[in-house]
C-alpha cells in the first residue's frame, strides 16, 4: 500500500514513516502544506494520513476540501491534536474519512489507515463474507461455522460483521465503539473486552481453531491464518 | 464639562413645548382679536345707525339734543361721539375737531387719538354720512388692553415655567444619571483591575438602566464562571496530573538506572506506556468537561430519543453486568423525544451504568429509567442496591477529581460524576443524587422534544439495525460524506 503522510512534525514523521514501512507499506512525506497539496493531488495514492495544523499556509482541511472538489476520492485519515467534537465533525465535514487525536498509539493509526483501504477497495454489502469456515450472509442474516448454525443477537452480528470485513486486520477497540456502538467516547472499561469475549464463547468456543485473536496492546483480529503475528 | 445627553435633552423638550404654546396661542389671540373687531364695528354701526334714524325723525337740532344728552351721560373717554357740517365744523359731541387721519367716507378706521388726561389711546370709528352732516362714533379699545396685557403675561409665565421646570428636571436627571454611571464606572474598573466578584448596583425598581445592569451582571456571572472554570481545570491539572507523571519519570529514571535485562525492560516501557495512556485519559477528560462547563456544545443539540439512547446503553453494559450476575434492567416505554446532544448524554449515561456496576453488589441490580414527567420534561434515571452515598458526602461526589471512601482500589480518574453534572448542567438540569436504602438513584432531567424528530430516525427498526440511540452528528456527517463505516467496509 502506497501511504502519503503530511505532517511538520519531525519525531512524529520518523516514527510513523519508519512503523508503516516495518508493516510493508511504501509512504512518502510532505513537511508543509502546499508540498502536501502537490504530492496529494498529483501522486496516486490508496491512503493519505493529514495532519491538520501545517505550516507552509495551507491548512489540513483546506487540503482535502480542495482535493474532494477535485474529485479526488482517496481515503484521508486527518491526524489531529483538536480533540473536541465539534473539530472532529468539521473534520469530517471537509472531506476526511477518519480521524484520529494525537497523542496516538501506532498500533490504532495502522489499524485505521488498514481499514480505510480495505473500505476502498470493497463497497459490496451484500456479498457473503467468509473467513475460514465461518460464513456470514448480510442479506439474510445467517451465520455458520462449518456445518452449525450460529445465533447472534443484534449487536453481536453487527460486530461480527465488522470483524469480518475487516478480517486479517487489526481492529481497535476505539473502532470497534465508534463503528458498532456509535459511542464517541472512552468508557473508561473494559466492556468492549467482554463482548468479544461473549462473541468468542459463540463462535470460537467449541471449535478447534480459535479464529477470533487478540491482539496485545492493539486490539483484536479475526482470521483464519495461523501465522498471524 | 462634557456634553450631558440628559440635559440637551432636557433643553430640547423645553423647545418643543414652546414652539407647541405658541403654536397654540398664535391662533387663539388672532381669532380672539378679529372677533372682538368684528363685534365693536358691528355695536358702532348700530349705534350711528340709531343715530341717523334720530336724525329723520326729530331733524338736525333732535339729534344735536340727543347728541349732548348722549355725551352728558357718558363716562368720559369710553365713547366717543362727533357731528359736524359738511366743512367738519364740529356741531356737537365730546370730540374737539375732527381727528386728521379720518378720511370723510363712511366706514370704520382705527385711529390714535388724545385724551385729555389719559394721553394717547387707540379707537374704533365708524363714520356716517347723516345728510349734510358727517357724523363720527368710535370707542377706545383701552377696556381689552388689561385682557390683552394679562393673555402676554400668561404666555410669558407659561413659557417662563416651562423652560425653568425643563432645565431643572434635566438637571437632576443629569445628577442621578451621572450618579449611577459613576458607581457602573466605579464597579467596571474594579472588574477590569481583576476582582471578578464585583456587582453592578440594582435599583429596587425596574427601569432601562437597571435592565442594562441585569444583563451586563448576567455576562459578568458567565465570565466569572468561565475564568473560575479554567482557573479550576488547570488546579485539577496541575494536581492530578503530577502524580502519575512523577510515577512515569521514577520509572524511567529507575529503567535508565538499573539497566535490567531486556525481558524486564520490554514491561516497564509497557508499564510507562500505559502511564503515559492514563495521564492522556485524564488530560481528555478534563478538556471535555472544559468544553462542556463553557457551554460550547449546545450546538451539538437534536431531538433524540432518550429511550433508544438508553436502551444501547444497557445493551452496551448488559454482558459486563451479566459477568459480575448483576441484573441490569431498563424501564422504558418509547419513543421519548427529548432536545439534547447524543454524544454527551450518551457519555453520562455510560458513566452512570459504569459507576453503577462498580458500586452495585455481586448477585445485585440496576435500573435505567426513562419515563415523562408532567412537566415536559424526561427523567433518566440510573439506580443501584449498592452501598450508596452518606448525605455528607453527596455534595463532594459531584467534584472534580473527588473519589470517595468507597471507591479506593477500583479503577476510574475521578471525574465521572462531575462530567455527568457538567453534562446535566449543558441541558439545563440539576443532577438529583437520592438514597433507595440501599442504593442510590442518580437521576437529570431533560426537556421534552413536542415535534418529535426533524428527520425520523426509524424509532420502530429492528435493534442495532437502524440509526440508533446516539444517531449523533459525528454519524450524519459520515452518512452524508461517505457512508457508515460499517455498510460500505
Amino acid at each position: 500500500m502506497k501511504v502519503l503522510l503530511v505532517e511538520d512534525n519531525e519525531r512524529v514523521t520518523q516514527f510513523v514513516v519508519k512503523g508503516l514501512q516495518e508493516a510493508g507499506h511504501t509512504t512518502d512525506h510532505a513537511g508543509n502544506g502546499r508540498e502536501g497539496m502537490f504530492l496529494a493531488a498529483s501522486e496516486p495514492y490508496d491512503v493519505i494520513i493529514m495532519d491538520r495544523m501545517l505550516p507552509g499556509g495551507i491548512d489540513g482541511l483546506a487540503i482535502i476540501e480542495v482535493l474532494r472538489k477535485a474529485g479526488k476520492r482517496t481515503p484521508i485519515l486527518i491526524l489531529s491534536a483538536l480533540s473536541e467534537v465539534d473539530d472532529r465533525i468539521r473534520g469530517l465535514r471537509s472531506g476526511g474519512d477518519d480521524y484520529l487525536t494525537k497523542p496516538f498509539a501506532f498500533g490504532e493509526l495502522l489499524a485505521r489507515v488498514d481499514a480505510l483501504h480495505r473500505r476502498a477497495q470493497s463497497i459490496d454489502v451484500e456479498t457473503p463474507l467468509i473467513v475460514g469456515d465461518l460464513h456470514m450472509d448480510p442479506l439474510t442474516r445467517k451465520v455458520t461455522r462449518g456445518a452449525r448454525p450460529i445465533q447472534l443477537q443484534p449487536r453481536e452480528f453487527k460486530l461480527l460483521e465488522y470483524l469480518m470485513r475487516h478480517a486479517g486486520q487489526v481492529v481497535t477497540r476505539t473502532m470497534l465503539l465508534e463503528n458498532v456502538w456509535d459511542y464517541h467516547f472512552d468508557p473508561q472499561t473494559n466492556v468492549v473486552d467482554v463482548h468479544i469475549s461473549k462473541l468468542r464463547q459463540k463462535i470460537d468456543a467449541e471449535f478447534e481453531r480459535p479464529l477470533l485473536r487478540t491482539v496485545r496492546n492493539a486490539g483484536y483480529t479475526l482470521t483464519a491464518d495461523d501465522s498471524f503475528r | 464639562m462634557m456634553r450631558s445627553s440628559a440635559l440637551s435633552l432636557a433643553l430640547g423638550y423645553v423647545a418643543l413645548g414652546i414652539v407647541a404654546l405658541v403654536l397654540f396661542a398664535a391662533p387663539l389671540w388672532y381669532a380672539w382679536h378679529v372677533t372682538i373687531q368684528e363685534g365693536r364695528a358691528e355695536i358702532l354701526q348700530a349705534d350711528a345707525q340709531r343715530l341717523t334714524d334720530t336724525y329723520r325723525r326729530e331733524g338736525a337740532a333732535g339729534l344735536k339734543a340727543f347728541i349732548d344728552a348722549r355725551v352728558g351721560m357718558q363716562i368720559a373717554g369710553e365713547r366717543i361721539l362727533l357731528l359736524t357740517d359738511a366743512s367738519l365744523h364740529p356741531l356737537a359731541g365730546n370730540l374737539a375737531t375732527w381727528p386728521a387721519s379720518v378720511p370723510i367716507v363712511p366706514g370704520n378706521y382705527t385711529i390714535q387719538v388724545e385724551i385729555a388726561n389719559q394721553g394717547n389711546a387707540t379707537a374704533l370709528v365708524h363714520v356716517a354720512m347723516v345728510g349734510p352732516y358727517n357724523l363720527l362714533v368710535g370707542r377706545y379699545n383701552t377696556i381689552f388692553a388689561p385682557l390683552e396685557t394679562r393673555f402676554w403675561y400668561g404666555l410669558g409665565a407659561a413659557v417662563a415655567v416651562l423652560s425653568i421646570a425643563g432645565l431643572l428636571i434635566g438637571l437632576i436627571t443629569r445628577r442621578a444619571l451621572m450618579s449611577r454611571i459613576y458607581s457602573i464606572r466605579q464597579t467596571v474598573s474594579a472588574i477590569m483591575h481583576g476582582d471578578l466578584q464585583h456587582r453592578l448596583p440594582m435599583q429596587p425598581h425596574d427601569d432601562e438602566l437597571n435592565t442594562l445592569s441585569r444583563t451586563i451582571n448576567g455576562m459578568l456571572e458567565q465570565i466569572e464562571l468561565l475564568v473560575h472554570g479554567v482557573r479550576n481545570v488547570s488546579n485539577s491539572i496541575a494536581h492530578d496530573l503530577r502524580t502519575p507523571l512523577a510515577e512515569l519519570r521514577s520509572r524511567l529514571e529507575e529503567l535508565a538506572l538499573i539497566r535490567p535485562p531486556p525481558e524486564q525492560a520490554f514491561a516497564e516501557i509497557d508499564g510507562a506506556v500505559a502511564d503515559v495512556d492514563r495521564v492522556i485519559r485524564i488530560f481528555d477528560a478534563l478538556l471535555r468537561l472544559a468544553e462542556i462547563d463553557a457551554g460550547m456544545r449546545r450546538s451539538g443539540f437534536v431531538a433524540l430519543d432518550a429511550a433508544d439512547l438508553a436502551a444501547n446503553a444497557v445493551e452496551f453494559y448488559a454482558p459486563a453486568a451479566e459477568l459480575r450476575n448483576i441484573d441490569l434492567a431498563l424501564q422504558a416505554e418509547g419513543p421519548v423525544w427529548v432536545s439534547g446532544d447524543p454524544v454527551l448524554l450518551a457519555q453520562a449515561l455510560s458513566n452512570l451504568i459504569d459507576n453503577a456496576l462498580k458500586y452495585a453488589p455481586r448477585n445485585g441490580a440496576i435500573q435505567v429509567a426513562v419515563r415523562k414527567r408532567g412537566d415536559g420534561s424526561a427523567e433518566i434515571s440510573v439506580s443501584d442496591n449498592g452501598p450508596g452515598i452518606a448525605d455528607a458526602e453527596k455534595s463532594k461526589v459531584v467534584e472534580r477529581f473527588y473519589r470517595g471512601d468507597a471507591s479506593r482500589g477500583t479503577p476510574g480518574v475521578g471525574l465521572g460524576l462531575s462530567l455527568v453534572l457538567a453534562v446535566a448542567k449543558l441541558h439545563g438540569s440539576a443532577l438529583s443524587l437520592s438514597d433507595r436504602h440501599p442504593g442510590l438513584t442518580v437521576a437529570m432531567t431533560l426537556p421534552l422534544e413536542p415535534s418529535g424528530p426533524a428527520v425520523h430516525a426509524l424509532p420502530d427498526g429492528p435493534p442495532g439495525a437502524g440509526i440508533i440511540g446516539p444517531a449523533s452528528l459525528v454519524a450524519q456527517v459520515r452518512v452524508a460524506g461517505s457512508g457508515p463505516a460499517s455498510l460500505v467496509s
